[in-house]
């Protein structure tokens, strides 16, 4: 295996109570960003942390390269996280709090001054921490997790107080340092900020694994065979459809959403029937409506979950 | 469902050279850590500036002018000579043997352990002259003591049981101590050579009854109950053997009147012989080194108290800020090895706060010295004190290694609490609160405070000795620590090596 992967097999994490991460696993290949979705709350930090060794799992590994976190000579230099933005002393100067990192590696300080350069921070690291916007902080955390020029990076909600223009800058970043052949983990609770920017989604749920799948795959089976339909006689239509067995939802005031029917069956079938339409096209999903999708299966899952004490998994 | 076509790309590799993240590296982090946070630097300056300027103030505070004339001992100390002597001269080698049959309170107010009766050889009557003497005492059985600083114990005799039995013998500088339960079977007490001891010297038996304070102490309220200031010693079975230019013996209240003696308790001693060669000797006073003189180190430190507040709170902030603000995490993800995070923070908290201590205490102590001087304390009683000697070398360098350990103490436990104020807060009932509460609590109590916190460790500011030949009451209040400097700094060095233990189990063990 090479250097630049991240794997958790089998990890379980739990906090009193709490399980916070139930028999996860996932591979996060070289070259690839890979986005780790859930809700809040469904253990993706508690994973995150087990991967820099922070917490200590109760079964199961969390490996960088093969390895567990501890067993890594220069961390640094292997892997760069982004855990909390706000995790700075406001007295700090930004590029002194970069200077300590620095010299926990003996890294010379040039390296402070390139990634600095590279997260558009030269001036703002001038100032102290304190004073900064949760969108600088993010981008010195960044800017730290980049000091090793490690080839793996596991970030945090990086994405989280970017304005757009930040946003669009942290999208680009990501591509070209997955296109260099890293292995990315970027943590989300929000799929609609990993659009454009994961090839790889892996999504939880409660700490259990909800889907692992490139985002081309889940963007293909969630828009499946779908038709959007515009109508002004939307009652007309929907017991059309249906009685010609598609199964109809309503998406708007005027926008059906058809199932099991071909849009060329739509079209005939309306204009026999007379009922007007104005448009009917294949439907496109967004990672978002996908995403929805998947979590609402999580959610059927769970509730039958809570009963069955077992846990027998069965999707 | 379409498949996307996996992507080959070659895993990144860094540009940068891999060096092993060594201890230096770590210690360098750490060091750089503190100095960018400008308020950390700024309360270590303060520190120091309160430090040195409180002990300036304190010293400022004190003054001494008068008192009675002092005694200095062979080795320049302020020492108590006063007790009455039944003497003659001794030329050459020569031995006094003599039976102690008793020794009772003359006073009324009890018999102090340390009164005592014996036989001593003496280079002159001159207060504060060398000698060497054995002596029965009611609370520490036969003793050898020589030179007010050294005291040798013998057999642990009770003098109300049975007589005892003791015996000087004089060969040149050469002084050898006996005792016997019968006169016949002698066991060598010690020996000691008095350098410069001259041909002639005065031998013969003496009486010293010690002032003894018996200390009362509740909440608030200290009272002093004086015990006997006078005893009377009978002797029989006197001889003499050696050239004497005296005939017979003659008796002396030496150091006369007694210079620890309270006005109107001083009392002309008394002899008196039967004519079966029974001595029976009544006086005051003692042989030993007067411990009641203010204690010039010690009053120079008074600002380190202050100074270790601020220790406290750097040593807390520098770990608990990490803490509170998650940074602990982007610690232990730059090195994974939290023991190694542990040790460097403790070096680096160390080796700044014991720099700044010295440089404190150095300035605060030469400062304070001076003060002292232009406030009446003058040699000879208060001889000139050197930076680069004991005790005041010990308790500068000891007062920076006390502000050090404690800083390090609430570093450790700032590992183990994770909390600002709880940590200051813990180090504070440790390391001060003992302190203010052994002003107030029943001696023994407080006594026991000083011995068993971290507080103890303030003894290393001492400059004044305790002789256990002494019998001293140890008041806080007027500075006594119940341990000896070294050991008392001990204390606190196992209380922060403890916490240490304690920082490094819970650091390893919970989840960061």
């Amino acid at each position: 295996m090479s250097d630049a992967t991240i794997e958790v097999r089998d990890l379980r994490k739990r906090f009193g109570r709490t399980l916070a991460v139930d028999g996860l696993s996932f591979t996060v290949e070289p070259g690839t960003v890979t986005g780790f979705v859930g809700p809040n709350g469904a253990g993706k930090s508690t994973t995150m942390r087990s991967l820099l060794g922070l917490d200590t799992p109760d079964e199961g590994q969390a490996l960088i390269g093969g390895r567990p976190y501890h067993a890594l000579r220069t961390p640094l230099l292997e892997v760069g996280a982004l855990l909390d933005a706000a995790a700075l002393h406001p007295s700090r100067r930004g590029r002194d709090h970069l200077r300590w990192l620095a010299h926990s590696h003996g890294l010379p300080m040039h390296r402070v001054d390139e990634v600095l350069e590279q997260v558009g921070m030269e001036q703002a690291s001038r100032r102290r921490a304190g004073g900064y916007s949760l969108g600088m902080r993010q981008r010195l955390g960044i800017a730290a997790a980049l000091l090793g020029d490690p080839p793996v990076l596991l970030l945090d909600e990086p994405v989280n107080g970017l304005d757009p223009e930040g946003i669009q800058w942290i999208r680009t970043l990501l591509r070209h340092l997955a296109l260099e052949g890293r292995a990315i983990l970027v943590s989300s609770h929000l799929m609609s900020e990993l659009e454009d920017t994961a090839d790889h989604l892996v999504v939880i749920g409660r700490g259990r694994l909800i889907a692992d799948t490139a985002v081309a795959d889940l963007l293909a089976a969630a828009s499946g065979d779908r038709v959007r339909l515009r109508t002004s006689s939307r009652t007309e239509a929907m017991e059309l459809l249906a009685r010609e067995g598609g199964t109809v939802a309503v998406t708007d005031r005027e926008i059906l959403t058809v199932t099991g029917l071909p849009a060329e069956r739509i079209v005939e079938l309306l204009s026999a029937s007379r009922v007007p339409f104005a448009e009917v096209g294949a439907h496109r999903a967004t990672l978002e409506e996908a995403y929805m999708e998947l979590t609402r299966d999580a959610v059927e899952f769970t509730s039958t979950t809570a009963t069955d004490e077992d846990g027998v998994t069965s999707r | 469902m379409t498949t996307t076509p996996t992507r080959t790309v070659p895993p990144y590799r860094s540009v940068l050279h891999p060096a092993r993240a060594g201890f230096v590296h770590l210690l360098r982090a750490e060091w750089t850590k503190f100095w960018t946070v400008r308020a950390w630097l700024l309360v270590l300056a303060v520190a120091a500036v309160v430090t040195v300027v409180i002990c300036q103030l304190g010293a400022s505070g004190s003054s001494v002018s008068g008192g009675p004339p002092i005694v200095l001992g062979p080795g320049g100390e302020v020492v108590n000579d006063a007790f009455r002597l039944t003497h003659r001269t001794l030329t050459g080698d020569g031995t006094v043997t003599a039976r102690v049959t008793g020794l009772k309170d003359a006073s009324g107010k009890g018999l102090g352990p340390w009164t005592k009766a014996g036989i001593i050889v003496k280079s002159s009557l001159k207060p504060g002259s060398p000698y060497a003497a054995v002596m029965a005492t009611p609370g520490h059985g036969v003793r050898m003591q020589w030179n007010f600083t050294h005291d040798k114990a013998g057999p642990s005799s009770d003098l109300t049981k049975a007589p005892q039995w003791l015996r000087l013998k004089r060969l040149g500088e050469k002084l050898t101590g006996y005792a016997s339960v019968d006169g016949q079977n002698w066991t060598r007490l010690g020996e000691v050579r008095l350098d410069g001891l001259p041909g002639t010297v005065q031998v013969g038996l003496f009486v010293a009854a010690p002032v003894h304070e018996i200390v009362h102490r509740s909440f608030g309220g200290t009272s002093e109950v004086a015990g006997s200031g006078q005893a009377t010693g009978t002797f029989d079975h006197l001889t003499f053997q050696g050239k004497s230019t005296d005939n017979g013996w003659t008796a002396t209240d030496v150091g006369a009147p007694a210079p620890d003696a309270r006005p109107g308790n001083s009392r002309p001693g008394t002899t008196t012989v039967s004519p079966t060669g029974t001595y029976a000797l009544t006086g005051q006073g003692d042989i030993a080194p007067d411990e009641n003189s203010p204690d010039m180190v010690q009053m120079s430190f008074q600002g380190v108290f202050m100074g270790l507040l601020f220790m406290v709170a750097l040593g807390t902030l520098f770990v608990t800020t990490e803490y509170k603000r998650g940074l602990i995490r982007t610690t232990f993800t730059a090195t994974p090895s939290r023991l190694k995070v542990l040790a460097a923070k403790t070096t680096v908290i160390a080796t700044i706060t014991f720099t700044t201590g010295l440089i404190a205490t150095a300035i605060g102590f030469t400062l304070a010295q001076r003060t002292l001087r232009s406030n009446g304390f003058k040699p000879p009683e208060f001889p000139d004190l050197s930076l680069l000697e004991n005790p005041a070398l010990r308790a500068v360098v000891g007062s920076a290694v006390l502000l050090s350990l404690v800083a390090v103490l609430a570093l450790s436990l700032g590992v183990v609490l994770r909390n600002s104020a709880g940590t200051i807060a813990t180090v504070v009932v440790l390391v001060i609160l003992p302190q203010i509460l052994s002003f107030a609590l029943p001696l023994p109590v407080a006594q026991w405070l000083l011995r068993a916190t971290p507080a103890a460790a303030f003894a290393i500011q001492q400059g004044v000795t305790y002789y256990p030949q002494v019998q001293h009451n140890c008041l806080p209040e007027s500075g006594c620590y119940p341990l000896t400097p070294y050991h008392g700094l001990a204390v606190l060095v196992a209380y922060t090596a403890a916490a240490l233990l304690l920082a490094a189990w819970t650091v390893r063990r919970r989840d960061a």
